[in-house]
């Protein structure tokens, strides 16, 4: 019996080696794109693989372009959340491509690592003109360019205006006229007296991280704090814990503690009715007026003492160091920034177009439009960018894990101490992040 | 009879245990196996409500999305290669050594052991990034080998076949012995038919193990061509609100494979049963 | 009765050392120098992408993270984990082995039904238990601890919640892992001689004697590696609390490995980390170490 066994079953593994080593020699054939890099007319580059309809855009732009250009465009999409950990490991590895996406407060980090250049020579002034201030401002460092953004983004409160009649609460008509702070407390009261369960203002507190900075650090700017002193970028004391930082959120923990904030934990509080006022982005903005139509509305968020501060910032495009292409790079550039590519995009992925010709065009950015606030927003300066220091992204961290502990019923000071502590360390650590690696074409 | 009719209970009582306390137990898989077919706005907005069950909607709309937004094969290509390779080559790397362990006098088989265990527990966020850095300087990024070679010697495996093969009677291989056959040949031709439990477990666990892998590929390929299923699925995994019909479908597709190893090798798990059952 | 090695006069060396070869060299390569590697990085202030140079810090990594509050709450949680997980996970998974051993309908079935959980990827499984722990009082959870108690369940919100974080990353855990360890069991299991059953019933001896006196002895090699394998994957724990709590409310729930994470990626501190992971194996290899003598049973 010993003896049958041994025939079947030597047999097996010497079909599977054979079978596998065939498929790994066909395999061997694929070129990567390191490859590819060396070759003299390709350009390759990465972008984040985002929402559905934003990378069908993307992915015919880079059809179209290469139809009409000589060197083709080789794309790589990388899924978005594990975007950076990639762009980051193959920076280290020396591998990168010569068009980058970047997501824009993560620019300065790879600027001071030394992966870019600046791109000043390849945006002609027609479009630096028209773009919006805030592309600028999110593009810039030590007064070169290094990237530049076909859209931004934008932040506030959607609501429905008939829930807001009904209890008798004024709709702001612009930034200027946003709810103050003690405004807003009453209108929470009001809404959540009202309500089933008294959660009556969705946070999106089932978001990653990197939410909690871009949507509440504004707030903190509102009530005269801040995420680190701007003048210097060495220090968050006394910006991230001084009392008006402390004041802002006590303010949010009461809100928890009053039970006014939703959970959100399966992303519908405002769609079912749970929540009435919802603290998010422009990327919302179709899901909801799906349900809500005409009865859809969006405020500036509240104004906590200087005045409504909201976020800004997107993604945008780069040229890593190593690159030689310029003109391709050149030509990419003034492709995608065409009013028409920009209107495209905008209209694909809901964001605010980044040119003013492309917003005339734009049913929701115009004049008239439901999402013009956005656009005033980015115009008027009432949108803050993230901290553009290399430091950002350990800002980042300490900044939503101090706001997660205060969520939880933290004391207030001791969890921005800590940020504090965390985000001045780093920077110490870091010889305080000098950028002498600057390249300069 | 009493005696029928207490037995008969008893087994009506112990099925309907095992049957809710799987039904209990499975509750998670099963909102996600329903989600999968539903479209994405019901998936989880009807996940409080009781009566979601009804099938209202029902499609396989989510799966021809996944195949239409990712170039599922190729990546499914990927992690098969890869996984294959890796449970191939470790079930025979690993055997070998474990028996090696378990049957053989050696000058240092001792500290061998006792190192292997320690190298157990090394976690492999430890080796990743000292790893990262020497295997990139060395140009092997975005490769196939890069995603198979270290992970085929597995201290958890060998390990595991050592303590099986130290539990199988020396009998047989001291009869092969005498009969003058080599350690090779009593190895492949006598301990190997009768590990078939082992054999089976170390392939489910070892496949299971690297399908599922992330932080290495994460850090070693960017490149589409060699990316595993693993890291495409954070192509769902966008800013909110997430497409979750897209996304349990995608998972659904995931686990297809390592469920069909499963089945293929449990089958050699009931075989062990019945040839030790002839040996007697 | 153990058996081990085989008779001296039987065994030829070479033959031996060629088998260990490729497993050694492999486990030399890509295990144990990157491992070394890491040791060594521990003593420097390495940070990931950092275009300042690489210096010797010595021990101050390992200063710097003893007088770090999360990673002391860290190490307490692990220790807490392992207490609780380790039992409760290694008697569920053999009760389970040894009831799907059993000769019944539906038993291949069964056993996959069990192992499900481990297959399905623990991102998107995590998501699906997030929103049983949901806070509401008709999250799944709290409905059925309300129904359980007969109305005197107040709904909490677990994963925020300092004391329930913990236990509520242990159950995931316990969830996934039964069905890992219980195909290592039910491997064991195959492996006693049908015989030694046979003749202990013609001996009369009755279901509960078999087990212990012959299932549980022909075991012991194997509860003690699997005992070990889930004490020290209990001290790895990552990945649910990266999904389900982030470490939170305040580091009630954070890991070592969590810890590690952060400040290697997160934080770009490379050193910091490699700091983190030798303390880890320095704990775990004295937990095992400690394990063995105890249970003397286990010979090498």
């Amino acid at each position: 019996m010993v003896n049958n066994m041994k025939n079947d079953n030597a047999r097996m593994p010497f079909y599977y080696v054979i079978l596998l080593l065939f498929i790994g020699l066909t395999a061997c054939e694929q070129k990567t794109d390191t490859a590819i890099a060396k070759e003299k007319d390709r350009l390759t580059l990465w972008a984040h693989a985002g929402q559905a309809a934003e990378r069908q855009i993307l992915n015919q732009q880079i059809t179209t372009y290469n139809q009409k250009h000589k060197i083709k465009i080789k794309a790589n999409f990388i899924p978005e959340r594990t975007y950076n950990a990639q762009v980051q490991a193959a920076a280290v590895a020396g591998d990168l491509p010569c068009v980058l996406e970047l997501d824009g407060p993560y620019l300065f980090n790879y600027i001071w690592q030394g992966h870019l250049q600046a791109i000043d020579a390849l945006v002609s002034k027609e479009i630096l003109d028209d773009l919006l201030p805030s592309i600028l401002e999110q593009g810039r460092y030590n007064d070169k360019l290094f990237g530049v953004g076909v859209f931004d983004s934008g932040l506030g409160i959607f609501t429905r205006s008939s829930v807001l009649k009904k209890h008798g609460i004024r709709v702001p008509d612009g930034p200027a006229d946003a709810w103050d702070d003690q405004e807003f407390e009453n209108i929470l009261k009001t809404l959540s007296t009202q309500d089933k369960d008294g959660a009556v203002l969705d946070l999106k507190l089932n978001y990653p991280s990197e939410w909690f900075t871009y949507a509440f650090s504004p707030a903190v700017r509102s009530a005269g704090g801040d995420l680190i002193d701007r003048t210097s970028y060495q220090s968050a004391k006394n910006f991230l814990n001084g009392a008006p930082a402390i004041e802002l959120m006590s303010i949010f923990q009461n809100w928890f503690r009053q039970g006014y904030i939703d959970s959100n934990v399966d992303d519908n509080a405002f769609l079912s009715g749970k929540a009435v006022l919802s603290w998010a982005g422009h990327w919302e903005f179709e899901r909801y007026s799906k349900t809500f139509g005409d009865d859809l509305i969006v405020v500036p968020l509240p104004d906590f003492g200087h005045g409504t501060k909201t976020g800004q910032g997107s993604w945008l495009w780069s040229m890593t160091r190593q690159c030689q292409q310029v003109d391709a790079v050149k030509s990419f550039f003034e492709f995608i920034l065409s009013p028409e590519q920009v209107l495209a995009m905008a209209n694909a992925n809901g964001a605010v177009p980044a040119r003013k010709q492309a917003i005339a065009k734009s049913t929701h950015y115009q004049t008239s439009g439901a999402l013009n606030l956005f656009v005033q927003q980015l115009t008027y300066g009432y949108a803050i960018p993230r901290p553009k220091t290399p430091a950002y992204p350990v800002i980042t961290t300490s900044f939503s894990q101090a706001f997660q502990d205060i969520r939880n019923g933290a004391k207030v000071k001791q969890a921005l101490d800590k940020a504090v502590a965390d985000i001045d360390n780093d920077i110490k650590q870091n010889k305080g992040y000098q950028t002498n690696v600057l390249t300069n074409k | 009879m009493p005696l029928n009719f207490k037995s008969n209970v008893i087994k009506f009582v112990r099925y309907s245990l095992i049957i809710s306390a799987t039904a209990i137990y499975l509750v998670p898989i099963l909102y996600m196996l329903l989600g999968s077919f539903k479209p994405d706005d019901h998936v989880l907005s009807g996940i409080f409500n009781k009566l979601q069950y009804v099938a209202e909607h029902y499609s396989l709309q989510n799966f021809r999305d996944v195949f239409e937004r990712v170039d599922f094969k190729r990546y499914l290509a990927n992690s098969l290669i890869i996984t294959g390779c890796v449970v191939f080559f470790g079930l025979v790397v690993n055997a070998m050594a474990g028996y090696a362990l378990a049957r053989f006098h050696w000058q240092g088989r001792k500290l061998t052991l006792t190192i292997i265990l320690a190298i157990m527990i090394i976690p492999m966020e430890a080796t990743a990034v000292p790893l990262f850095y020497q295997l990139s300087i060395l140009g092997l990024r975005n490769t196939y080998v890069v995603q198979i070679i270290p992970f085929i010697a597995n201290a958890f495996f060998i390990v595991l076949f050592y303590t099986y093969f130290l539990s199988l009677p020396k009998e047989l291989e001291e009869a092969a012995y005498m009969d003058g056959a080599s350690p090779w040949r009593t190895f492949l031709f006598i301990v190997l038919p009768n590990s078939k439990p082992v054999l089976a477990s170390v392939a489910i666990l070892s496949f299971l193990l690297q399908w599922g892998n992330y932080l290495w590929p994460l850090l070693m390929v960017s490149d589409e061509n060699v990316r595993p299923l693993s890291l495409a699925i954070s192509t769902f995994y966008t800013l909110p609100p997430l497409q979750w019909g897209d996304l349990f479908a995608f998972g659904v597709l995931m686990v297809l494979p390592v469920l069909i190893v499963f089945i293929v090798f449990q089958k050699w798990f009931v075989q062990g049963v019945v040839a030790s059952s002839h040996k007697a | 009765m153990i058996q081990t090695l085989l008779p001296k006069h039987l065994v030829k060396t070479r033959t031996s050392v060629l088998m260990m070869i490729p497993a050694i060299l492999l486990l030399i390569v890509f295990v144990g120098e990157p491992f070394i590697l890491s040791i060594i990085l521990s003593l420097t202030n390495l940070r990931l992408g950092s275009p300042l140079p690489m210096e010797f810090v010595g021990l101050q990594q390992y200063y710097e993270i003893f007088s770090d509050q999360a990673f002391q709450r860290a190490i307490v949680n692990n220790g807490i984990f392992a207490l609780c997980v380790v039992p409760i996970q290694t008697v569920l998974a053999l009760s389970l082995a040894l009831l799907l051993n059993q000769k019944m309908y539906g038993r291949a079935m069964f056993r996959m039904l069990f192992f499900m959980p481990v297959i399905f990827p623990l991102s998107l499984v995590a998501v699906i238990w997030i929103i049983i722990f949901a806070p509401n009082p008709e999250g799944l959870f709290n409905d059925s601890l309300n129904a359980l108690t007969l109305g005197h369940w107040q709904a909490r919100d677990f994963l925020h919640n300092e004391y329930f974080a913990l236990p509520a990353i242990m159950l995931t855990s316990i969830w996934q892992g039964v069905g890992f360890q219980m195909i290592v069991f039910l491997a064991a299991l195959q492996a006693i001689p049908h015989q030694l059953y046979e003749a202990a019933s013609i001996d009369g001896a009755k279901t509960w004697q078999q087990f212990w006196h012959i299932t549980l002895p022909q075991l012991r090699y194997t509860v003690a590696y699997v005992v070990i394998l889930t004490t020290i994957l209990a001290f790895r724990l990552f990945d649910q609390v990266q999904i389900m709590t982030q470490g939170g409310p305040s580091n009630a729930s954070t890991t070592i490995m969590f810890e590690t994470v952060k400040s290697a990626f997160a934080q770009q501190q490379v050193a910091k980390a490699a700091a983190m992971t030798v303390v880890l194996f320095v704990i775990v290899l004295s937990l095992t170490g400690l394990q063995q003598k105890i249970s003397k049973k286990v010979r090498i």
